[in-house]
């Protein structure tokens, strides 16, 4: 596979090209012509498909998409392309075992293909969600912690430090880097669990020199670092930046690609191809070792719109069968905490994610729009869900999925906010409100006695 | 060929993504004699209008909105002059400055806002992402602009949406702009606390507001 050096060479010397060209006459007319020849259309009414030629259609559609284009380079206005060799060799490495966290919390993520039996990957927390003290946070990783289904750590992001909001750029993002995994550290050894791996550490950090500040004090090399592209194929200096420093520190990286639908990616069918896309810019590029995928509405900024589902479970189908690259799927619901419609969200995108190859990060709740707006009881059903439905069929799943879609839906655009965390549990003891364990004990047999889901494991909270 | 099937060309090539036919189309309507106000309200307007309709409906998306939005300025680049000429111009709906404020890099939102702003009419000065607070101001004063919106899409840059207002009230400015703020993790809320004068939720409620707030401004009940 060509080097990290390769790539940062090809930053500084590809083929130039305004960033305008690039999104209109390259990516978006190469997505849409690619569409139409390996005639790739979104079916409304399959948000599940089970179909292994569409799956590999769209992959090819995406490896000859990412050899027409590439990424683009904002910094220096070039391409970085590579070519169908290039590309064919580094599909055809060994994959290896990728492993995370230390001690007891020590594992290996794992390679799963659409319908596999094998327990997904479940990282479990916020996914970044801003929480208004370190008092939040703290008592939010411990009940992450508890949940033995919770793989790795998606830490929430803090606003302030020593009471001075985090303004990003500012020294104050370097010290909320820090302060975040210290905090998660601390956090996770009280749970009991401190070998646990986290994957987002520095949640409040934008800017590679807060990345790089996190690498230096307190992410440890079996955790992982998220690092992402920007809308859409573009990798800046800044992103490049991370990218070099956490493989000199020897940690490894979570590719994330939030692909807009409705943005330069254009609709579902060229989305998927997009998203198949980055799984090479994820190897290649940004070096992951697992790609992080959510596929997310424009307007609703949910991934759990039936166009985005069905997105989702393309682009999973395509990549988890032709890609080492292993796929963890974050998770974004409309519907605020202690709401049934979250957890019927979540239920959507979690099987979607599973039964079309992925393991998963839940999750954002109530869009991560809104501060303290998280809880653990949705990541703990995702989890609940995720190691229930591994195995399950395609037709199955999409049954059940339309059944879920027609529980939210129609809801999405004014989904309720729910209630913030101090409501949802007792910050100190960690107890969860009565109603809402009622609420979610309700949910969770409607997923058995309406879908014949049968959950693994005994619950923590029935 | 008759005047209404001029127009409904344009209309046809904006709603199926022909965007290259727009000017051609344009400038053929000129030369069988069609007037430019015409070809402008009932061609160009009415077709990008479509494209903005199907936008809103989820059946076109951000590339179409740019297209269409670059064949517009296309068709009114032959307009223009003949108009000018004639001292008919088209009157914009308003002028706004819009971008992503320090520290954010975050581009798509803004970029559907400001694609939909100059369907509107607007008279739209983008000035990019990971702007400083002087620069909006600057631009607002250069540009004679009614509006100036902020976008940020993370917590740790919403305080830079405070920051321009604050400049702004140190120019002794404030009250000559309606300040819109928008973005991922901002609310109506954060709007009130940091004294904007409006949230957008999405980019059409954005334009919605910004709409509804010139109407207000040059007094019209539409």
């Amino acid at each position: 596979m060509i080097t990290f050096q390769d790539v940062v060479y090809r930053a500084l010397t590809g083929p130039i090209t305004s960033g305008k060209d690039y999104d209109l006459k390259l990516l978006v007319s190469t997505s849409r012509r690619l569409a139409k020849e390996y005639e790739i259309t979104y079916d409304p009414d399959n948000p599940v498909p089970n179909d292994d030629d569409l799956a590999d259609r769209i992959w090819k559609a995406g490896v000859e998409l990412f050899v027409d284009v590439g990424a683009y380079c904002p910094d220096t206005e070039r391409r970085i392309t590579f070519t169908s060799e290039e590309i064919n060799h580094a599909l055809a490495l060994p994959s290896g075992k990728i492993k995370f966290g230390s001690g007891v919390d020590r594992r290996t993520f794992p390679r799963r293909l659409p319908e596999d039996t094998t327990p997904p990957w479940c990282s479990l927390g916020a996914g970044g969600c801003a929480v208004s003290s370190e008092f939040h946070m703290m008592s939010l990783i411990r009940a992450y912690a508890r949940n033995p289904l919770c793989w790795s750590i998606t830490t929430p992001s803090l606003t302030h430090v020593d009471g001075l909001k985090i303004v990003a750029g500012s020294p104050l993002e370097i010290e909320g880097a820090i302060r975040n995994i210290t905090l998660v550290r601390e956090a996770l050894r009280q749970a009991g669990r401190p070998g646990l791996p986290v994957v987002n550490g520095v949640a409040s950090a934008a800017h590679a020199a807060s990345h790089i500040a996190g690498l230096g004090f307190g992410i440890e090399q079996t955790d992982a670092m998220e690092i992402g592209a920007h809308h859409e194929m573009r990798v800046d200096f800044d992103s490049l930046n991370k990218v070099a420093y956490t493989l000199i520190k020897g940690t490894q990286i979570w590719a994330e690609n939030g692909v807009i639908l409705g943005g330069m990616a254009g609709g579902p069918a060229t989305t998927a191809i997009v998203t198949a896309a980055y799984n090479l810019l994820d190897m290649l590029v940004l070096r992951g070792s697992v790609q992080h995928p959510f596929p997310i509405h424009f307007n609703l900024r949910t991934t759990t719109t039936r166009d985005t589902l069905w997105v989702r479970s393309v682009a999973n189908q395509a990549i988890t069968r032709n890609s080492w690259l292993p796929v963890a799927n974050l998770g974004y619901v409309g519907a605020g905490p202690m709401t049934k419609m979250a957890l019927y969200e979540t239920a959507a995108w979690v099987i979607v994610s599973v039964v079309s190859g992925g393991s998963i990060e839940a999750e954002g709740i109530a869009k991560n729009a809104h501060v303290d707006h998280t809880s653990p009881i949705e990541p703990y059903f995702a989890s609940e869900v995720a190691h229930a439905v591994a195995g399950l069929g395609r037709k199955a799943a999409n049954k059940i999925v339309k059944s879920l879609l027609s529980k939210y839906e129609d809801n999405l655009a004014d989904a309720p906010i729910g209630s913030p965390l101090q409501e949802c549990m007792d910050l100190e003891s960690g107890e969860i409100n009565a109603n809402f364990l009622e609420l979610y004990r309700d949910v969770r047999q409607e997923m058995t006695d309406e879908f014949g889901i049968e959950f693994k494991y005994p619950s923590l909270y029935i | 060929m008759g005047k209404k099937k001029i127009t409904a060309e344009i209309i046809g090539s904006f709603e199926n993504g022909d965007y290259d036919q727009i000017k051609i189309q344009v400038q053929n309507g000129l030369d069988q004699g069609l007037a430019p106000e015409e070809l402008l309200s009932d061609g160009l307007i009415t077709g990008i209008r479509v494209v903005g309709e199907q936008f809103r409906r989820g059946e076109s998306f951000l590339p179409d909105m740019i297209m269409a939005s670059d064949a517009f300025q296309e068709g009114m680049e032959i307009l223009e002059p003949v108009m000018m000429q004639a001292g008919t111009e088209r009157e914009s709906t308003g002028t706004i400055v819009i971008g992503s404020v320090k520290g954010d890099i975050h581009a798509l939102g803004k970029n559907i806002v400001v694609n939909i702003l100059q369907i509107e009419g607007f008279n739209v000065i983008d000035v990019g992402i990971d702007v400083p607070a002087s620069m909006f101001i600057d631009e607002a004063e250069k540009n004679k602009a009614d509006i100036i919106a902020l976008s940020a899409l993370m917590t740790t840059t919403m305080p830079q949406q405070r920051e321009v207002i604050e400049h702004l009230e140190a120019r002794g400015s404030r009250k000559q702009y309606y300040v819109m703020i928008g973005g991922g993790p901002t609310d109506k809320t954060w709007a009130d606390k940091i004294e904007a004068d409006a949230y957008g939720e999405t980019a059409v409620d954005a334009v919605s507001l910004a709409l509804a707030y010139m109407e207000e401004s040059k007094g019209g009940d539409g």
